[in-house]
């Protein structure tokens, strides 16, 4: 019996025969050095997640660097490197709005106008603002779809992670999947998001180190930026994938198949400012900040250091266009006929460029931006099931180490539920497309709700409820009138030249806009809240409290409009 | 903050570590030349990036030591 367990094990961590390339020892050392150190901070931080302040919010101690940092690391997952690598090779240079247009004026966004309600309302998640603004109605609609869909795309980040690591690696699919996952789980639980945070900035750190040198090689072997764009030119028999803004006037004239309207007000506003200004996963890093002036500067912080992420994702799969002796295809593709993902692009680039030990250090990166977007997910998880499910509605009055322990069990579960969610994937390889869809159709209609609940004090319960409802039930009808009758995305996108991207973002338009209307017309025929009820959670309500900063340099504003004026001629030197 | 050692300490050490690991690695292939050697791999890059990293996390470690 034992020895059927043992055969069976060893069956379902059995490694691939074929792989593209070998770790030696030290690359194995350089990897087993950084799990040790993750779980070494996670234990070493345990004696300070006592109470669910500590283990949900971190205390709310973080500095404004720490907070800032953990923001934008937090958002790295596996997806956003590989994948937008990938899509780097695929789409060119466009690829990169997703890092400027599509986040920059967000960020800055939240700083500058939305983080003072956030931190003076003392709310412990987004939809705890909700419950303070709308009532239980509006937060339980968005704590359940938050809840659902966090443990989906963290088991949607794992599977590709998994595949790239069996496909370069030959590495074990059970193997990568549960020894990083319980990793995770381990110092998730112990320190809880004092622990996540920490290990996001080195995870942050480790990303940059391992995926730097492959940009520098990269244009090394071009020969710089002018020469690779005339190779990708010449290869690609187009110049259209080194050019940010003067291919977007038709959906037929770039290679993604989109529009700057669809850039600009689908992705800029509703994706962008729904992502990054009321998902849970990256505010909770925010709200750990210790003073509000931290929690304003902390996504200023965040802001510069996205700006600069495209130098390590979007730059390798230009050069990959370039240098790489071979094409790659897509996942089907290469599936069926063994060939190169788009997804493997940038693990192939490492290959091309790191020897022994850089190439552990390479690979340590691409499993700290697994780990750090798993870890942001289980932990914003494990935040709103505690507070915003389970204490909200089944549980009340239970004591604060009840909901610590609750937290912490959460956090099992929700590895595990990713986990599920990874295995699920294996086998039906086309329901990451629809999740990935699915998580667009909360995120756009939240937004309006937040912003409105924000800025607008006539805005009622009964109005955030519905609108916010009706805003995901357009994005869900959008998607299936799409799905159903392809012709309609004449009307949904403009253009039947439109393509999947583009649909995402009119849908995300659309889906917010509802939102809007929605709640503005159920405000207007519903009795407004007393004004003294909003105080600390509503624009023209609240006396944000005064900062005094001794110099003009220390001000949020000097260092948004800095952010902002380097964004501007980003867009201008790469138009 | 309740932790007596700073994040930027435990960077410090990971980074020094890594750094001495990674050029020790380089000056070994000076001697032991690879086999398949990767692309431009004559520009010797883990002697300088390694470098780069140990001194960075010299002074992250020296910086950020708990007193």
């Amino acid at each position: 019996m034992s020895l059927a367990f043992v055969s069976a094990a060893v069956a379902f961590f059995q490694a691939p025969v074929k792989s593209l390339v070998h770790l030696g020892w030290i690359d194995i050392t350089v990897i087993a050095i950084y799990f040790a150190m993750v779980i070494y901070i996670g234990i070493y931080l345990k004696g300070a997640a006592n109470t669910s302040e500590e283990f949900f919010m971190a205390g709310r101690e973080m500095t404004a660097w720490i907070a800032g940092l953990s923001f934008v690391s937090a958002n790295l997952g596996s997806l956003e490197l590989m994948g937008w690598a990938g899509s780097a090779y695929q789409y060119g240079i466009l690829a990169t709005h997703w890092y400027w247009i599509g986040a920059i004026p967000a960020m800055l966004f939240l700083g500058i106008v939305m983080m003072p309600f956030y931190y003076i309302s003392k709310t412990h998640s987004v939809p705890g603002y909700l419950h303070l603004r709308y009532g239980d109605g509006a937060r339980g609609l968005s704590a359940v779809c938050f809840a659902f869909m966090t443990v989906l795309m963290s088991g949607i980040n794992m599977y590709s992670m998994a595949l790239v690591m069996k496909v370069v690696l030959g590495w074990n699919l059970n193997f990568s999947i549960w020894v990083s996952s319980i990793t995770v789980a381990i110092y998730v639980a112990l320190g809880g998001l004092r622990s996540a945070i920490f290990n996001e900035i080195l995870q942050f750190l480790l990303i940059w180190l391992g995926a730097m040198l492959i940009p520098i090689m990269g244009l090394i072997e071009a020969g710089g930026w002018t020469p690779l764009k005339a190779q990708i030119a010449a290869r690609m028999g187009s110049m259209r994938y080194t050019h940010l803004w003067s291919t977007t006037a038709h959906f037929r004239d770039n290679p993604m198949g989109i529009h700057w309207t669809g850039l600009v007000f689908g992705l800029g506003i509703a994706i962008s400012c729904g992502y990054w200004t009321t998902d849970f996963l990256v505010v909770q890093r925010v709200l750990s900040a210790h003073n509000l002036r931290a929690a304003r500067m902390a996504p200023i912080i965040g802001s510069a250091f996205k700006m600069m992420v495209p130098f390590i994702v979007i730059l390798p799969g230009l050069l990959a266009l370039s240098v790489l002796p071979y094409h790659l295809v897509g996942q089907d593709v290469a599936v069926a006929t063994g060939q190169h993902s788009y997804n493997e692009v940038l693990p192939l680039m490492l290959v091309r460029y790191c020897g022994p030990g850089l190439l552990g250090l390479g690979v340590t990166a691409l499993i700290a931006g697994f780990m750090s977007g798993m870890a942001g997910n289980v932990s914003a998880f494990a935040t709103v099931w505690t507070y915003d499910i389970y204490g909200a509605f089944m549980n009340k009055k239970a004591s604060d180490s009840h909901y610590v322990a609750m937290g912490r069990w959460c956090t099992f579960v929700g590895v595990l539920f990713s986990v599920g969610t990874a295995y699920l994937v294996q086998h039906a390889a086309s329901i990451m497309d629809y999740v990935q869809g699915l998580f667009s159709f909360f995120i756009a209609p939240l937004l309006g709700t937040v912003l409105l609940g924000m800025l607008w004090k006539r805005a009622t319960k009964a109005g955030g409820f519905w609108g916010l409802f009706s805003g995901t039930c357009t994005a869900i009808g959008l998607f299936l009138w799409v799905h159903f009758n392809p012709a309609a995305l004449r009307y949904v996108a403009f253009s039947p030249d439109a393509k999947a991207m583009a649909e995402d973002m009119y849908r995300a338009m659309w889906s917010c806009s509802a939102c809007v209307l929605v709640t503005v017309v159920v405000s207007l025929m519903t009795q407004p809240r007393p004004l003294v009820e909003l105080e600390g959670l509503v624009y023209g309500a609240s006396k944000i409290p005064e900062e005094h900063d001794e110099h003009w340099y220390q001000k949020p504003i000097i260092w948004a409009s800095a952010v902002a004026v380097v964004f501007v001629v980003l867009n201008i030197v790469f138009w | 903050m309740r932790g007596h050692i700073q994040i930027w300490f435990f960077s410090g050490i990971l980074l020094l570590v890594y750094g001495v690991l990674i050029t020790g690695t380089g000056l070994w292939e000076l001697s032991h030349p690879l086999v398949n050697p990767p692309v431009l791999y004559e520009l010797h890059a883990p002697i300088w990036w390694g470098a780069i990293m140990t001194v960075a996390g010299l002074f992250y470690t020296l910086r950020f030591r708990p007193r």
